[in-house]
């Protein structure tokens, strides 16, 4: 059987008292299981019953969304500080050589302050900095970029796998272009078996480079002043993850560096650490002891600071007369510029009999990809999807039943079958063969489902407070990327002190507050919320315990509930929030909580499904419907999950039918390092959208899902255009031309 | 063979500010980059005349009309609408968001004497003795109008950079045709991109507060 994203739990016998719980954590952006050693029980606090809930597992506003509306809402980009410089930077026009440029002439120029050299007069990949000024206004700054003059002078390049295959190509990496990776599963048996299946099928797989999109780009203000000191407001996923890198940049302590991350807009799995932009502004900060702010432009963003990697994948799949998968051998190749790529390998989620797969990555002088939302994942899916349909309509047999008999886990049953009557399978005519492709316009529906960890592990350290004229705030160093964290933060609280959500006061986004984990892995909920619960609850213990105290009751005779401290002990015993507080001590009562393994989970299941619409004279794909079914053991709030679906299933639209970096590799040029060029998904592509909370898993724990709900979308929608007439398109995306061409009119 | 710098681009030979991108490749570099990747060494270099000479800034002080306040504020022939709110303005208005500068994605789009404009593509001296709203501006202080209230209560809005922009084209929209169709509110936000997908329920919202400003006439 094969599980393509498991290694097996740890061999030792775990002590005493103590038992392996699996988690997951999060390798550069990829997600990997992992067994922790945790308390069989240590008496700490658990999740109520959801019926117990009066806040959570219910649509809790955003505590932010005044700010964010009325833009009060402060970003990095936001950040005005006296004194400071706005900083540009060049990115290389050529994919490999050397440059040369003049920074006195930069600095010559009115309005400009620092100029800097980045990259040491070499290219590595197109689209590398390899110049930065700091100006009195931005306009300045580019003024001095201008002045520098910078002369590129190309070597050879390769920036496509086809120009670093060949023969006589530039060596890019040290061990070669071609690098391959373990080979996996039985490869004799795995063609045995495919030589006998009832049913076989094979096909190649293509799919592009999509950039993150972050509207707020990459960047920090660095508040250094040549002191021994500095502030780095970063658009980041980790607030802890800036300090000492700038530490290190600015020759100063750890301690000597606060990191905020009030707000940030979009990440995407692109922001961590100090990055090249925090690098280069801390660089021109110390030089100019001002300062500096350096948040990119488009350009800058399209160039040097990752994306989602293309790939190459030739699949061949066989099943028996029941639609079992006997048989599947994939041959894998990942395209991560400079990078490696990702792609979890195949048969991704389903079952195998026997499988077989090699994995390679080609290197291109292009910038090295990064985390993108599920890394890997949608790659495998589009391949994995596709070739099950293309099982499905060989062996004559309805795909969705296909994907249930090759799925182990029942909860992919019960979505699938919900996300078939949402979006109306049942009375769809091709339910076992495509539509023929005749007429103008041709409707169709596809699937595809996901997988993911989102466990947490002990990182976050969360101090809640009450104070004793009834304020009760809770402090941790965590941020929040848009997904709601500030939020769930504040309405823990509030639920386990029976008070409203705005009477407590969520602080987040900097490292002078409790250590928290870095965003990556849909591993937030899973590591903070636990630990947020078990502050909660200790602060409530202690509250009580001092409340009882003061009027003499056994602390176990009250309760906090209805914005009001309840004493069972006496009949007429109920305390205001505010009388209550004012029996505690001046200093009030404050606990910090850190991780409870017993309140976070690990695994989630998603299965998704699009109708779409193909105009069969102009290749034009519109998605009609997109519905979402998605676990996540206990939902904190239901409001910002269905966002996330959203969203999830939006970013897949834009995979599946918009994104990709076009290079010109004759010219060595990016042709769409922008807006306008590279399109994303606008409203009047929007779908009507059914997201959809699986409400039917009841463990009692917090998992994160916001990566499984990015992975299914755009195979399901190729799944359905092929479903609608028969044109099976293989390459993301499904632009008009590709449509045409695959249903024989061009 | 025309590659870049068409008459309609900005040029600097005229004093306009250049799109980065627009700068690194002239057009001589381009033909003598035309030969591919194989051919060796190639020279590209930025067109001499885009890199201006050292220019004395045009330091100006023009008074704009901002959220029904007048500002005193100095700046360049060149500066955009957007610049002169989020930089120039002694008390910045950082609300409206710079994203794409170049009037593709709606991010910072304010109202100039009622109606949507990027202000990325308007110069900062054209706003001049014209109305300018931000989202600052769109409710007083400490209020939020049927829009606001609606996005929040619809979660129309996920990282919110995106969201200013959304909220003046939607306000401006929705005062207007408050009993806009699904559809019509899609084709209103047709120039505001959000990345983290939060159309629907903006739309949503939309919809909400378009039925509250029909109950309140």
């Amino acid at each position: 059987m094969a599980r393509a994203l498991q290694d097996g739990p740890p061999t030792e016998p775990a002590p005493e008292g103590k038992e392996w719980k699996k988690t997951s954590k999060d390798v550069d952006g990829h997600p990997v299981d992992h067994w922790i050693l945790v308390d069989k029980d240590d008496g700490g606090p658990t999740w109520p019953a959801r019926e117990r809930l009066s806040l959570l597992n219910k649509d809790i506003e955003r505590v932010d969304g005044a700010e964010k509306v009325t833009g009060a809402a402060v970003y990095s980009h936001d950040v005005r500080l006296e004194g400071m410089l706005y900083a540009v930077v060049l990115p290389a026009a050529i994919p490999q050589g050397t440059y040369s440029l003049d920074l006195d002439a930069a600095r010559a120029v009115d309005g400009v302050v620092v100029a800097q050299d980045v990259a040491g007069g070499e290219v590595r990949y197109l689209g590398q900095a390899v110049a930065a000024v700091a100006g009195i206004t931005p306009d300045h700054a580019r003024d001095g970029l201008r002045a520098l003059g910078v002369e590129f002078e190309a070597g050879e390049w390769a920036l496509t796998r086809e120009q670093a295959m060949a023969e006589g190509a530039p060596a890019i990496g040290r061990r070669g272009n071609r690098r391959s990776g373990r080979a996996r599963g039985d490869s004799d048996a795995t063609r045995a078996a495919l030589e006998s299946a009832a049913a076989a099928v094979e096909a190649e797989y293509t799919l592009p480079v999509q950039h993150h999109v972050c509207l707020e780009t990459h960047g920090v203000v660095v508040d250094y002043r040549g002191g021994g000191e500095a502030t780095v407001y970063a658009s980041t996923q980790g607030t802890f993850t800036i300090g000492s890198e700038a530490a290190g940049t600015l020759g100063l302590r750890d301690s000597d560096v606060t990191a905020v991350v009030e707000h940030m807009g979009g990440g995407f799995g692109s922001k961590f650490g100090l990055d090249i932009p925090g690098d280069i502004a801390c660089r021109l900060a110390l030089e100019a002891e001002r300062p500096v702010h350096l948040l990119l432009d488009r350009k800058g963003e399209s160039s040097f600071v990752g994306n989602r990697s293309g790939g190459w994948q030739r699949v061949k799949a066989g099943c028996d007369e029941t639609g079992k998968l006997v048989a599947l051998d994939a041959e894998i190749e990942t395209y991560g510029g400079l990078g490696r790529g990702s792609n979890p390998g195949l048969p991704y989620i389903y079952d195998a009999q026997e499988y077989s797969r090699v994995q390679a990555s080609v290197m291109t002088n292009t910038d090295s990809s990064r985390a993108m939302r599920a890394p890997g994942h949608p790659q495998a899916s589009f391949a994995m999807e596709s070739i099950l349909d293309e099982l499905a309509y060989e062996a004559g047999l309805d795909p969705l039943e296909l994907r249930k008999t090759n799925l182990s886990d029942p909860v992919y049953h019960r979505q699938l079958d919900r996300v078939a009557a949402e979006i109306g399978w049942s009375e769809h005519p091709n339910r076992t063969a495509p539509g023929t492709g005749d007429g103008w316009t041709a409707t169709g529906i596809g699937f595809g489902v996901a997988t993911w960890g989102g466990g947490g592990r002990p990182v976050c350290e969360v101090d809640v407070k009450i104070s004793s004229d009834g304020s009760v705030t809770v402090e941790v160093g965590t941020q929040d990327l848009g997904t709601g964290v500030r939020t769930y933060v504040a309405a823990i609280v509030a639920e386990e002190l029976g008070l409203q959500v705005e009477q407590v006061t969520p602080r987040i986004g900097s490292s002078r507050y409790g250590a928290a984990n870095a965003s990556g892995g849909s591993v937030t909920t899973a590591c903070l919320a636990p630990s947020v619960k078990a502050a909660a609850w200790a602060v409530r213990r202690s509250f009580l315990e001092k409340v009882a105290g003061a009027r003499g009751v056994d602390s176990g005779q009250l309760k906090c509930a209805d914005g009001a401290v309840h004493d069972l002990s006496s009949a007429a015993g109920k305390l205001s929030w505010s009388a209550a507080c004012a029996l505690l001590p001046s200093e009030g009562v404050a606990e910090r909580g850190k991780w409870n393994h017993k309140l976070a989970g690990n695994g989630v299941h998603g299965a998704q499904g699009a109708k779409v619409e193909v105009d069969l004279k102009t290749g034009q794909v519109q998605v009609l419907e997109m519905v979402a079914v998605q676990d996540c053991g206990l939902p904190l709030n239901h409001l910002a999950l269905r966002s996330q679906l959203n969203g999830g299933m939006i970013q897949a639209l834009g995979y599946a039918l918009l994104e990709e970096r076009v290079l010109d590799p004759e010219l060595g040029l990016n042709l769409n390092p922008n807006m306008e060029d590279y399109k994303i998904p606008g409203s009047m592509q929007m779908p009507l959208m059914k997201a959809i909370v699986d409400e039917e898993d009841d463990r009692q724990v917090v998992i994160g899902m916001s990566e499984a709900a990015v992975i299914p979308g755009a195979s399901a929608i190729a799944n359905a255009v092929h479903n609608a007439c028969g044109a099976r398109v293989r390459e993301l995306p499904l632009t008009p031309d590709k449509v045409l061409a695959a249903l024989g009119r061009v | 063979m025309r590659y870049r710098g068409m008459r309609s681009d900005p040029s600097p030979e005229r004093g306009e500010a250049v799109p980065d991108d627009k700068l690194e490749v002239s057009r001589r570099g381009f033909l003598q980059g035309a030969g591919g990747a194989a051919a060796g060494a190639l020279l590209i270099q930025p067109d001499a005349a885009a890199a201006p000479k050292a220019r004395k800034s045009g330091e100006q002080s023009v008074t704009l009309m901002v959220n029904g306040e007048s500002r005193d504020v100095s700046l360049e022939a060149r500066t955009t609408l957007l610049d002169a709110l989020r930089i120039r303005l002694e008390d910045p208005l950082t609300g409206t968001k710079l994203v794409c500068d170049r009037g593709t994605c709606g991010a910072c789009t304010v109202l100039l004497d009622g109606d949507p404009v990027c202000s990325c593509l308007v110069l900062a001296v054209d706003a001049v003795g014209h109305e300018v709203t931000t989202v600052e501006g769109l409710a007083p202080e400490g209020e939020m109008n049927a829009v606001q209230r609606a996005m929040c209560k619809h979660d129309g809005m996920m990282c919110g950079f995106c969201t200013p922009g959304i909220t003046v084209t939607l306000t401006a929209f929705m005062e207007a045709q408050p009993a806009a169709t699904r559809e019509e509110v899609q084709a209103a936000l047709s120039g505001n991109y959000c990345r983290c997908g939060t159309y629907p329920h903006v739309f949503d919202a939309a919809l909400e507060a378009g039925r509250e400003l029909q109950e309140g006439k």
